[in-house]
Parts: C-alpha cells; sequence; structure tokens
C-alpha cells in the first residue's frame, strides 16, 4: 500500500505473469546479447533499471505504482537511447523521444487525478465503476498515454528518433518493454474502455490505422532499423486492436510472439550492424524472424495475429487490418531481402549464438499458443473466456495472402516504396509545427510579459522609489541636513561659551559666583513674592 | 514627630569611622613607613563595620538623635552611599599612596571627611550643618593638596579658596536663617520661615544654598570641579566629585522638605537647569578625561537637584534623590576606577582598551552608558525616577530640559566610548586593584539596576 487508506500495491495475475516471464527471457536473451558487445556497466544497470520499470509497471494494482514504473521506464529510455552521449545527434534523439512520451504520459496524472475525484480510489480495477463524467475523462487520459508509450498514432515519430540508441536497446525497447506497456495498459483497463463506449472504438481505430500506415511507412524505408522500428508500430497496433476490441488472449498471444520476433530481428540487426559481415546462423535465425513477422504458417505470428482478427466485429475494421496484415507481409519480405544480399562471414561468440538461436525457436514456435488444447488453457490463465477462435477461411485466407506477398515481394527484388510514407507520415514535423512552435512562442510571449509588465513593474517601483529618494534628498534632505548642522555648530558653539567662565582665575570665580549668587537671591525674592 | 533621646549608640556608623579615623592615626605614629597599609586594613575594616551598623540601623524605627541627627530613609541611604563609596575609594587610594611618608593620615583624612559628609546628610540643624561642612571640606582641602606638586597645591589653593569664600556666604546665610526664623531646627525653621519677610527669607536661603551648591558642585560653586578633578591625586578626584556630594544633596533635600522656605521648588529648578546645561556643554570638547568627567558631575549635579527642587511637592522626590544620589556614586566611582587603572588622562589613551583589557572596556561602557542613563544600569532608573518626580511637580520644562540635555550629554560619552573599540597598541595592561574596583562598580551598578524594584521597595 503506497498510500495509507488508499489501497493498492504490487499483484500478479494472468495477464501479468505472461508478461513478467516475456520480460525475463527477453532481458535475458538481451543481456547475453550485450555480454559480448563491450558495453560499460552503466549500460547493464540502465537496462535493469528499465526492465524492473516494467515489471513495476506491468504489476502494479494502483495508478500509483503504476505511474511510478511508467516514469522510471520512461526515464530509463531516454539514458539508454543516449547511451553514446558524446553524440550530440543522438541525445537529441532521447531529447525528442523522452519529450514525446513525457508529453502523451501527462493523460495519465490527469487520470490519476480524475480517479480520484471520480472512483475514489487509484486501484485499476476500480476505474470503470466510476461515475460517468470522470470515466470518459479516465478513459481519454489513459488512451493518451497508452498510445504515446506504444508510439501508435500520432505519436509513432517518436520510436525512430529511439533507432539511435544501441541495438540490444532497441532489442528490449521494442518488445517486451516501453512499446508494449502502452499495449498492455488498454488491455488491462479494458472494462474501462467497454464502460464509456467511445474509447474501445477509438482504440480499436487507433490500432488498426496504426497498423496500415505505418505499415506503409516500414514498407518505405531503406533503413533496416528504420524498416523494424515502423514494423514495431504497425504489430503493436494490432495488440491496441486487440485491447479495443476485447481479445486480450489473443493481443497477448500477439504481444508474447512479437516480443520474441522483434528482439530476434534487432539483435540479428546489430549483428550485421557491428560487423563488416554475417554468420549463417545469424542469416537463419533472422530469415525465420522474418517469415514470422510476415505471418508465414504455420510460424507464430500467423496464428497470433488472426487471433486478433477474429475478435474484430467491424468489418471495416476488418478490412483495414487485413490490409495492415498484407503490408506486413510485405515489409517483412522486403527485411528478408536484406539476408539474401550476399555479404562475408564473420564470427559469432557462442553467447550470442545460443539466444539467437532460442529466439529463433520461440519466434517459430509460439503459434503453439493458437492450437486448439493450449488456446483454451491460455485464455483460462488470461481470463479472457470471451475470445473467439479464428475461423479456418480466415486463416487459410491470411496464410495465402501472406506467403503470396513474401514470395512475390522476395521474386521481385523490390517492393513499391510510397514515397509520403518515407518521412513517417511527417508526423514529427506535424509535431513540430502544431505544437513544439506554438509551445515555444507561448513561452516567448509569457518571456516577453515576465520581462516588461512583471519586471517592469518592479523595476518601475524601483525607479520611482529612486526617484522619490533623490527628490527627498534634494528638496527635503538638504534643509534637515541644515538644521542638523546649525544645530551642530550653535551646540559647538554653546559649548564654547560654556567653558569660558572657567578661566583658571580666582578673583573671576568669586566675581561669577557673586553675580550669581545675586541672580538668584532675584529669583527667590520674585518666587517667593 | 519621631522620639528624642540621646542614645550614642545611635550614631554608630559614624562612630564606628571615627574610631577607625583616630585609631588609623595612632597606629600611623608607630608604624614604620613600609608597614603603613595597616592603616589602611583598619580604615577599612571601621567602614565595613560602619556600613553593618548602617544595615542595622536601616531595619529600626526611624529617630531623632541629640535633637539634630535624623535618622530616617534619607540618613541610611546617605550613610551606606557614603561608607560604600569611601571604602571603594580607600582601596582606589591604597595602591596610590603606598609607602608615602604621611600614608596613615591619607586614609584618617578621607574618613573624617567621609564622616563629615554623613553628618551633613543626617543633620537637621544648621549650626551642625556648617560643621558638618567644615568637617567635610577641611580635610579635603588637604588631600587635594596631598601630592605637593604644581597641579595638586593649585588645585587644593583653589579649593579651599572657593570653599572658604562660599562658606563664609553660607555662615552669613545661617545667620539671616536664623535672624528671620528665629531658631536653627529645621521644625522651628519650618514654622519661623512662613511669616518671614520674603526679601531677607530669600537672601537667607540662597546664601545657605551657596555653602551646599559648593559641596554639591553645582552652579555657581562648580568653578573648583574641573580644576581640582584634574589637578588632585586620581583617587582624590574621585572622592571629591562623589562622597560630598552625597551628604550635600541629602542636606538639600532634608532642608528643601524639613523647612519648606517659599520659593524653594523655582530656585532650585533654576539651579538644576544652569547646572545639567553648563555641564554638558562644557563637556562637550575636553579631551581630557578627567576633565570631561569633572564637567560630567556637574551635569549629574544639575540632574539630582531636579528631585531636591521637588522635595515636598513630589512622592517621587524622595526615592529619586535616594536612587540616584547612590546610583550616581558608585557609577562614578567605577568610572574613575577606570582612569586610575589605566593611568591615562588623554581620551586617545583609552584606544583599543576593549582588547587590551576587557574587564576594564566593558567595565568603563558599563559605567559611561549608566552615566547616560541606559538600560539596565542604576542611573537609567534613578533618571527615571526624576523625570517622574519633575512631572509629578508640575514642573514638566524641567523634565524636558534633563531630557535635552541627557540626549546632549551622549555625544561626549560616546567621544569616550567610540575610541575604546579600535585597535588596541602595546601599552601595559591595567593595575589590578583599581580595575577589581572598576569591574565592581559596575557590577553593582548593573545589580542595582536590575534590582532596582527591590531596593526601592526597601
Amino acid at each position: 500500500m503506497m498510500l495509507p487508506g488508499w489501497p493498492g500495491g504490487l499483484a500478479v495475475d494472468g495477464l501479468s505473469a505472461v508478461l513478467l516471464v516475456t520480460l525475463a527471457v527477453v532481458l535475458a536473451a538481451v543481456l547475453a546479447y550485450s555480454a559480448r558487445e563491450g558495453y560499460g556497466p552503466r549500460f547493464f544497470v540502465l537496462m535493469l533499471l528499465f526492465a524492473a520499470a516494467m515489471a513495476v509497471t506491468v504489476t502494479a494494482s494502483d495508478l500509483l505504482l503504476l505511474l511510478m514504473g511508467w516514469e522510471v521506464m520512461g526515464a530509463m529510455s531516454y539514458a539508454l537511447i543516449g547511451y553514446a552521449w558524446p553524440d550530440a545527434g543522438r541525445v537529441r534523439a532521447a531529447d525528442t523521444a523522452f519529450l514525446t512520451t513525457r508529453a502523451a504520459d501527462l493523460g495519465l496524472y490527469a487520470a490519476a487525478g480524475f480517479a480520484v475525484a471520480g472512483a475514489h480510489s487509484l486501484g485499476l480495477d476500480a476505474l470503470a465503476h466510476a461515475e460517468a463524467p470522470w470515466r470518459d475523462l479516465i478513459a481519454a487520459g489513459v488512451v493518451v498515454s497508452a498510445l504515446g508509450k506504444s508510439a501508435q498514432l500520432p505519436f509513432s515519430f517518436w520510436l525512430s528518433k529511439a533507432m539511435a540508441g544501441p541495438s540490444p536497446v532497441s532489442a528490449l525497447l521494442h518488445s517486451a518493454t516501453m512499446v508494449v506497456a502502452g499495449a498492455y495498459l488498454l488491455m488491462r483497463l479494458h472494462p474501462l474502455l467497454d464502460a464509456t463506449g467511445w474509447a474501445s472504438t477509438l482504440v480499436s481505430w487507433a490500432g488498426a490505422l496504426t497498423a496500415l500506415l505505418m505499415g506503409a511507412v516500414a514498407l518505405a524505408q531503406r533503413d533496416l532499423k528504420q524498416l523494424l522500428a515502423a514494423s514495431t508500430c504497425a504489430q503493436i497496433g494490432f495488440m491496441v486492436l486487440a485491447a479495443g476490441a476485447g481479445t486480450v488472449g489473443g493481443g497477448t498471444a500477439h504481444l508474447v510472439a512479437h516480443a520474441a520476433v522483434k528482439s530476434l530481428l534487432f539483435l540479428c540487426a546489430g549483428v550485421w550492424l557491428t560487423r563488416d559481415g554475417s554468420h549463417r546462423l545469424v542469416d537463419v535465425a533472422f530469415g525465420a524472424g522474418a517469415l514470422a513477422l510476415a505471418g508465414v504458417p504455420p510460424l507464430s505470428l500467423w496464428v497470433t495475429k488472426d487471433e486478433v482478427l477474429a475478435g474484430v466485429g467491424d468489418p471495416a475494421l476488418l478490412v483495414v487490418a487485413f490490409a495492415a496484415s498484407v503490408l506486413s507481409a510485405a515489409y517483412a519480405g522486403k527485411a528478408l531481402l536484406r539476408v539474401l544480399r550476399p555479404a562475408g562471414s564473420s564470427p559469432v561468440g557462442l553467447s550470442q549464438r545460443v539466444p539467437l538461436a532460442g529466439l529463433a525457436v520461440a519466434a517459430c514456435g509460439l503459434g503453439v499458443l493458437g492450437l486448439p488444447g493450449v488456446a483454451g488453457e491460455w485464455r483460462r490463465l488470461l481470463g479472457a473466456t470471451d475470445d473467439v477462435t479464428p475461423d479456418v477461411w480466415m486463416l487459410v485466407l491470411s496464410g495465402v495472402l501472406a506467403v503470396v506477398t513474401v514470395g512475390a515481394v522476395v521474386l521481385a527484388r523490390r517492393v513499391p516504396e510510397p514515397g509520403w510514407a518515407l518521412d513517417w507520415l511527417l508526423l514529427e514535423r506535424a509535431a513540430t509545427a502544431g505544437v513544439v512552435r506554438p509551445v515555444f512562442a507561448l513561452a516567448r510571449a509569457l518571456d516577453r510579459f515576465d520581462d516588461r509588465v512583471v519586471d517592469g513593474a518592479v523595476r518601475g517601483v524601483a525607479r520611482a522609489g529612486r526617484g522619490t529618494a533623490a527628490l527627498a534628498g534634494r528638496r527635503v534632505e538638504i534643509r534637515v541636513d541644515g538644521v542638523v548642522s546649525l544645530t551642530a555648530r550653535a551646540a559647538r558653539w554653546l559649548a564654547a561659551l560654556a567653558r569660558r567662565p572657567q578661566t583658571g582665575q580666582l578673583h573671576l570665580y568669586y566675581a561669577q559666583a557673586a553675580v550669581v549668587l545675586a541672580v538668584l537671591v532675584a529669583v527667590a525674592v520674585l518666587a517667593a513674592g | 514627630m519621631p522620639a528624642m533621646n540621646e542614645n550614642p549608640a545611635d550614631l554608630a556608623p559614624e562612630l564606628c569611622v571615627l574610631l577607625a579615623a583616630v585609631l588609623g592615626l595612632v597606629n600611623g605614629l608607630f608604624l614604620p613607613r613600609t608597614k603603613q597599609w595597616r592603616v589602611a586594613v583598619v580604615c577599612a575594616i571601621g567602614l565595613v563595620f560602619g556600613l553593618a551598623a548602617a544595615g542595622v540601623a536601616a531595619s529600626r524605627p526611624d529617630l531623632m538623635a541629640f535633637g539634630s541627627f535624623a535618622v530616617d530613609p534619607v540618613t541610611h541611604v546617605t550613610r551606606i552611599a557614603v561608607l560604600g563609596s569611601t571604602l571603594l575609594v580607600v582601596v582606589l587610594a591604597a595602591g596610590e599612596v603606598r609607602d608615602h611618608p604621611r600614608e596613615s593620615e591619607h586614609y584618617a583624612l578621607i574618613l573624617l571627611s567621609a564622616l563629615g559628609a554623613m553628618v551633613l546628610g543626617a543633620t537637621s540643624d544648621l549650626l551642625v550643618l556648617v560643621g558638618a561642612y567644615l568637617l567635610a571640606s577641611i580635610p579635603a582641602y588637604a588631600l587635594a593638596g596631598f601630592g605637593k606638586d604644581a597641579p595638586g597645591t593649585e588645585a587644593a589653593l583653589k579649593y579651599y579658596l572657593m570653599g572658604a569664600f562660599l562658606g563664609v556666604v553660607m555662615l552669613a546665610g545661617v545667620t539671616l536663617l536664623y535672624g528671620v526664623g528665629r531658631g536653627t531646627a529645621y521644625d522651628t525653621l519650618r514654622a519661623g520661615l512662613a511669616d518671614a519677610p520674603p526679601a531677607a527669607m530669600a537672601a537667607g536661603v540662597v546664601a545657605l544654598l551657596a555653602g551646599l551648591l559648593f559641596k554639591a558642585g553645582a552652579v555657581p560653586g562648580h568653578f573648583w570641579v574641573p580644576d581640582v578633578t584634574e589637578g588632585a591625586p586620581p583617587a582624590i578626584a574621585a572622592y571629591v566629585t562623589t562622597v560630598p556630594k552625597i551628604g550635600a544633596f541629602a542636606a538639600l533635600f532634608r532642608f528643601g522638605a524639613e523647612t519648606a522656605p517659599g520659593g524653594w521648588a523655582p530656585l532650585v529648578a533654576v539651579v538644576a537647569a544652569a547646572t545639567m546645561t553648563l555641564g554638558n556643554l562644557a563637556a562637550f570638547g575636553q579631551d581630557n578625561v578627567r576633565r570631561l568627567l569633572a564637567y560630567s558631575t556637574v551635569s549629574q549635579a544639575g540632574y539630582l537637584l531636579v528631585p531636591v527642587a521637588m522635595a515636598g511637592r513630589a512622592d517621587l522626590a524622595r526615592p529619586a534623590v535616594l536612587f540616584y544620589v547612590a546610583a550616581y556614586a558608585v557609577t562614578n566611582v567605577g568610572a574613575f576606577a577606570v582612569v586610575l587603572a589605566c593611568g591615562r588622562d588623554d581620551l586617545a589613551g583609552y584606544t583599543g582598551l576593549l582588547r587590551r583589557s576587557p574587564a576594564a572596556g566593558l567595565s568603563l561602557i558599563v559605567c559611561l552608558l549608566g552615566l547616560v542613563g541606559t538600560p539596565p544600569t542604576a542611573v537609567f532608573v534613578g533618571k527615571v525616577l526624576m523625570f517622574g518626580a519633575a512631572l509629578e511637580g508640575g514642573y514638566a520644562w524641567l523634565a524636558a530640559v534633563a531630557a535635552v540635555n541627557t540626549v546632549a550629554s551622549v555625544f561626549y560619552y560616546l567621544r569616550w566610548i567610540v575610541p575604546l573599540f579600535g585597535r588596541s597598541d602595546g601599552r601595559p595592561p591595567p593595575s589590578r586593584a583599581p580595575l577589581a574596583v572598576a569591574v565592581a562598580a559596575a557590577a553593582v551598578s548593573l545589580v542595582l539596576g536590575v534590582g532596582s524594584g527591590i531596593a526601592l521597595a526597601a
């Protein structure tokens, strides 16, 4: 319990357990891989803190703890993206990523405030029972922050910047931490989204459109890591769609399978980026991962994606999702072309080969989650009993579409690259023009207001005080001074006069004493009379 | 009316002093020169016994001894103040006249003069008053010239001639008052002066005042004060500006209160205003600390005359004059003790005293601030009572003059205090015995000021 009187704390249920295990496995693989890459202690400390924050986020049962994990995770992502801090460009990229997610995080703060006001509780379970206006406000706050964290539209651009970090960071950040935190939160708070009526629809469309548009962006990228980044956005889009549609079992399965696939792909990309050549195991692993990403049967993402799609009721959404699914096959095919390019050979250590192999096996085999027997168990674990098993026609259709698309791409050896998608839909420029510049303009305006009005008033008072003082100094002080010095002169003169009788000559003393006594007699006579 | 009696035990403090003086003198005849310090011890013991006797007497009811010696609160305070100050002066003098050929006479003369001051304050008869005046004065003339140096001789001569002149005038005044008042005892005079011719009575009162004002160091009998204070040995300077004054103010107050001559208040008020103003103004430019202190005592005499003027008009007058005179005595002796300890007469000699000797510097600051009338010193309480008496007696203008004078007096006291904080030059440290006297006097001044409530209630 973080606050007395406010129930909450850490708790593990099915969803949390799945995410914790995923996190632990991916973290172990990534750290094993990183051990040979020569990073300093700072890197591992930050990585462990990053993962710990994610663990807190997925086990928190109230908004306060969740916010803590959420914030620490954001801060660690900043530190990890800017790990090579002497490079100013990377630090700027880290700034962009941090500020974007941070801005979206404000939604979660607002949601916490609204929860206190509307639900009189910070517990995640209690949010759905908040009163009407507060419930909508809470949902809005949660959705904004989740979309920001998960790099969904319109916040996706920060993930492009996050590629400035080392490859292991990307492998972790894109798979089991950070970006999936948003999807996790939405799945966790699915009852809240449903309760509002509008939020689940909004979230479904945001996920589907992100999957589609970011798929196009991925297709347009020529840099492998940028392609993978955009593909992450698109794949998270499927999970967000699942959260909106209420398919928690499918969404979680997709999350786990995608974590294996994407960490594998990033680690392989890391091998290629840090070495001249390649290694056959790396090539095979990357190929398997890319095929899984494409949704080629019987690999993992084929099954899990179809489970997500099975839960989508709205036909329009389903069409968009299928289109996105085809795009994912296309960009995966484009990534696969990278393996087919001839390259020299380079040794890869055992400590790196083992995690790569393991992740590859997982990426291929996690489709078992969709087998009839396993799927029931899985749904019971997650409490997602109303998930729908995908129809056979859907499985066949998506499998065929994926195979055909990948085949076409590999055979043609080139893909259409939509020019409008190359620069991430100009999202960053839009944010700069729509948010950053107005904020700066406002700040400058306020600065001017502060300088001229507030400061000006203060300076004006000071000037007025000086002016008054000068006036008093010229007009009053001289006269007062004059009076004072006159008094002093008079006192000096009187003092000199007072010492005059003290002549030192006795006859003068006698005379003076006699005169004074005579005067006193006169005084006494007058007074007595 | 206090009971009449002729019991010598009622004069025990006076007899202690007399006995000590005589014993000291006789002892001195037989002691070698280097052992004459024993006389000082004898005298000090006599003074301590006198203090004890005075304390015992103060706890008894008022009475009149030998028909002319009143034993009342005025006498008690006079006795205690005189005996205490004289004790301090004897300690100061002991270092000064050590191994002097006439050391024992020195102490005896101090004690006899102090005896005169005590009788002066206690008597309620004009003839005894004249006798006390002579007893207080004549040893003091001798003491002023004790050093047999040029300034001391000049001081003694001036002191004596001023005293002789004003003493003669006083005698004439006593004769006049005897004539118009048909008696010399104060209660006889009170009745006799009520229907006496005003002009003759006024002349007689002023003539009597001449002598008492000479002893008090007030206008017009103040001319000797600066010259004697500067010329006489420092311990004697401390003595003549302190002890005879106590007796003189007590006598003035008693005469005013018990005979109530017409026009007393305005007459003394004029003298008070003139005295305090003259003393303060003349002190302004002094660079010699002893002359500065001399004029300071003149101005203090002016303040002390304010409650004297209010005698019989204000209830506060008696506590004011008694408390003020005691506070003034101890503070003034303290200031002189620092001068004696430092052995310097110029203001520049006191630069950095606070660093050289914190005890001496602090004592001097306490005493000087006391003379200004700063709380919590004793003179502050006396001044407050003095202002209260003036306002109670309806003499607001006198209170105003006293207030202006008090403010003006800050100037010359600060002229002495400020250099104390300066940088010290390597002068020798102050001598011990006078320093102890200074510290004791400053402490008493503070204690008396803080404990004024108890002292006034007693």
